[in-house]
């Protein structure tokens, strides 16, 4: 109970930090400016306003969230060692992991805190334009929220044992491997070799599945969403997390904070 | 080293503590401590002396468990300090210390409250007395980016104290600090003894040293070269005595100089330093020459001078490896 406490204390803090830091309103700001952009650009167009609404909407939300949850994560453990405020929080009776995952859960709930705003003005653009918003909508919105979690999680990783620039080409590398990962394993089984078949079913196994957290084809063409379609990644979302925060806590438990 | 080590009263132990670093890009190891042995006892100001470099920090963050010691084993209050659970007994303020600077002080002081297991009213009631403690009660409601170096120092004590813990470890406390700023330290420092806590504290200014520290551990080049009361320090210097004459008979000055006695003439007077061994002797002679004398007085080497010496014996070793 008292770790929950402790853990509960650096994450409140951690949003705290984030709610005084103007830097990131400046971002939110943009991204709810360039969904406002997606109702100038709809009104240009005389076919399929809404999807094109719907489409720069949802790409400023997830675009928007996952730079935060990378620039923001990767800086998570580093910039406490570098500004030496690590010295003072670690000689005081929690452990190496409590504060990582204080510190995780803390740039999580800023992250989400962001995306509500983020969605809630996407919903007012959308009412204004009468384009529609359905439960794919908000099953979109849940999965954008579980693809930060899981951003954040990989940028804690590689921010607990490198600097933020390698940090920083790591997670936005994995970012962009993990939305090909599903066309690498097309692309490898077409391949008459079978290690090549071979190594992309391991890649894309291995490797984030993001592409599983994208449901902005169904809520821009309003497709029915399965309750499937949203407990795999989910289900699937939490366990690469909780590896990942294992593997991070072995690292942060094992390090010279010098 | 002292022949005390093992009493019943210590709070640290230390015990052949050996650190390596990895340097370069083939990663190789350099020590950087080596057999560091020492204990402080409870309720001493405890000083960890060595110019920089020498490796106090180090051996400060292996004691935080900040960094792992490569050999070697330290308790704090009978934990190992691999451990967590000895921090709750542990304050520890680092050198230069950053807190977050868009928390206020009372903020900041909460936060580690809350961090340390202090209920919400606890850790409300401990901000509040450590407040008043450090003198910062009419800046809580500030943010820290406001503070001055000293009102940080001070705000950094009072974190290092707020679960009420029984020893204080402190990396250059004085550092960086006006005369004022460092008088408020030293204080607060030795009210830290009157109510029954054990100070360690990580100084290279020797002058603290000599004021506020029953014990000290002299470190040089990553090694401990002395361990004792800081009076036993400074008695090692005691070897000299000054005896100033009105009136000297110059074939008794000739006679001291042979001897190897250094002579000055200070307003009008003339002032002998002579080895304490000799000083009967000398003035036995000089009495009975004629001579006056106006003072006796065993010259007391400053600690500056004796840590001086040390590090540069330590340094003479060091070359002639």
């Amino acid at each position: 109970m008292r770790s929950v406490v402790r853990i509960m204390t650096l994450a409140l803090n951690t949003v705290r930090e984030a709610v005084r830091n103007r830097i990131l309103y400046t971002l939110v700001f943009f991204a709810i400016l360039l969904i406002g952009t997606g109702v100038l650009l709809s009104t240009l167009s005389y076919v399929e306003r809404e999807r094109i609404l719907e489409d720069v909407g949802l790409a400023a939300i997830r675009l928007f969230g996952a730079a935060i949850a990378i620039f923001v994560g990767i800086g998570l453990i580093h910039n406490e060692v570098d500004r030496r405020t690590i010295y003072t929080i670690l000689s005081k009776p929690l452990s190496r992991t409590e504060f990582l995952l204080g510190k995780y859960f803390g740039l999580l709930a800023t992250l989400w805190l962001q995306l509500i705003i983020m969605s809630g003005a996407f919903a007012v653009c959308s009412l204004l334009t009468n384009a529609p918003l359905t439960s794919a909508h908000a099953a979109a919105f849940v999965l954008i929220g579980m693809e930060l979690a899981l951003l954040v999680s990989l940028a804690t990783l590689f921010s607990a044992f490198t600097t933020p620039m390698l940090a920083s080409l790591f997670t936005v590398g994995l970012y962009l491997i993990g939305h090909l990962t599903r066309n690498l394993q097309d692309l490898g089984q077409r391949s008459e070799v079978a290690a090549v078949r071979e190594l992309t079913i391991i890649l894309h196994r291995v490797l984030p599945d993001l592409e599983s957290f994208n449901l902005t084809t169904h809520a821009v063409h309003s497709l029915a969403v399965a309750a499937s379609d949203v407990w795999f990644p989910l289900i699937y979302g939490v366990g690469y997390c909780v590896l990942v925060l294992c593997l991070a806590s072995v690292i942060v438990e094992r390090r010279d904070f010098r | 080293m002292s022949a005390e080590r093992g009493s019943a009263a210590e709070v640290v132990r230390v015990e052949n503590l050996a650190k390596d670093f990895r340097v370069g890009l083939r990663a190789r190891r350099q020590r950087v401590l080596e057999g560091i042995s020492f204990s402080v006892r409870d309720r001493e100001i405890f000083g960890f002396v060595g110019p920089n470099g020498a490796g106090k920090t180090t051996t400060l963050k292996i004691l935080m468990g900040l960094i792992f010691a490569s050999a070697g084993h330290a308790t704090i209050v009978g934990h190992d300090v691999r451990e967590t659970e000895f921090r709750r007994h542990v304050g520890f303020l680092p050198e230069n210390p950053y807190f977050y600077d868009y928390l206020t002080g009372r903020e900041i002081l909460q936060f580690y409250g809350r961090l340390c297991g202090l209920s919400s009213a606890r850790a409300n009631e401990r901000v509040k007395t450590l407040l008043d403690w450090v003198g910062l009660a009419h800046a809580a409601d500030l943010r820290l980016r406001t503070y001055s170096k000293g009102m940080l120092q001070r705000i950094g004590l009072a974190q290092a104290l707020v679960h009420d813990p029984r020893v204080v470890f402190l990396d250059e406390p004085m550092s960086g600090l006006d005369p004022i700023g460092r008088k408020e330290i030293r204080d607060l420092i030795l009210r830290l003894r009157e109510e029954g806590k054990t100070v360690f504290m990580n100084t290279h200014i020797l002058t603290d040293v000599e004021m506020l520290c029953d014990r000290v551990a002299i470190i040089v080049k990553g090694q401990i070269r002395y361990e004792g009361t800081t009076d036993q320090f400074l008695e090692a210097g005691k070897r000299e005595t000054d005896i100033v004459f009105s009136s000297l008979p110059p074939e008794m000055a000739s006679r001291l100089e042979e001897r190897g006695a250094e002579l000055r003439g200070v307003l009008g007077r003339l002032e002998i330093r002579v080895a304490e061994k000799d000083v009967t002797d000398v003035l036995r002679e000089a009495l009975a020459a004629g001579a006056e004398v106006v003072s006796v007085a065993p010259h007391r080497a400053s600690l500056e001078s004796i840590f001086l010496s040390a590090v540069g014996k330590a340094q003479q070793r060091g070359d002639s490896r």
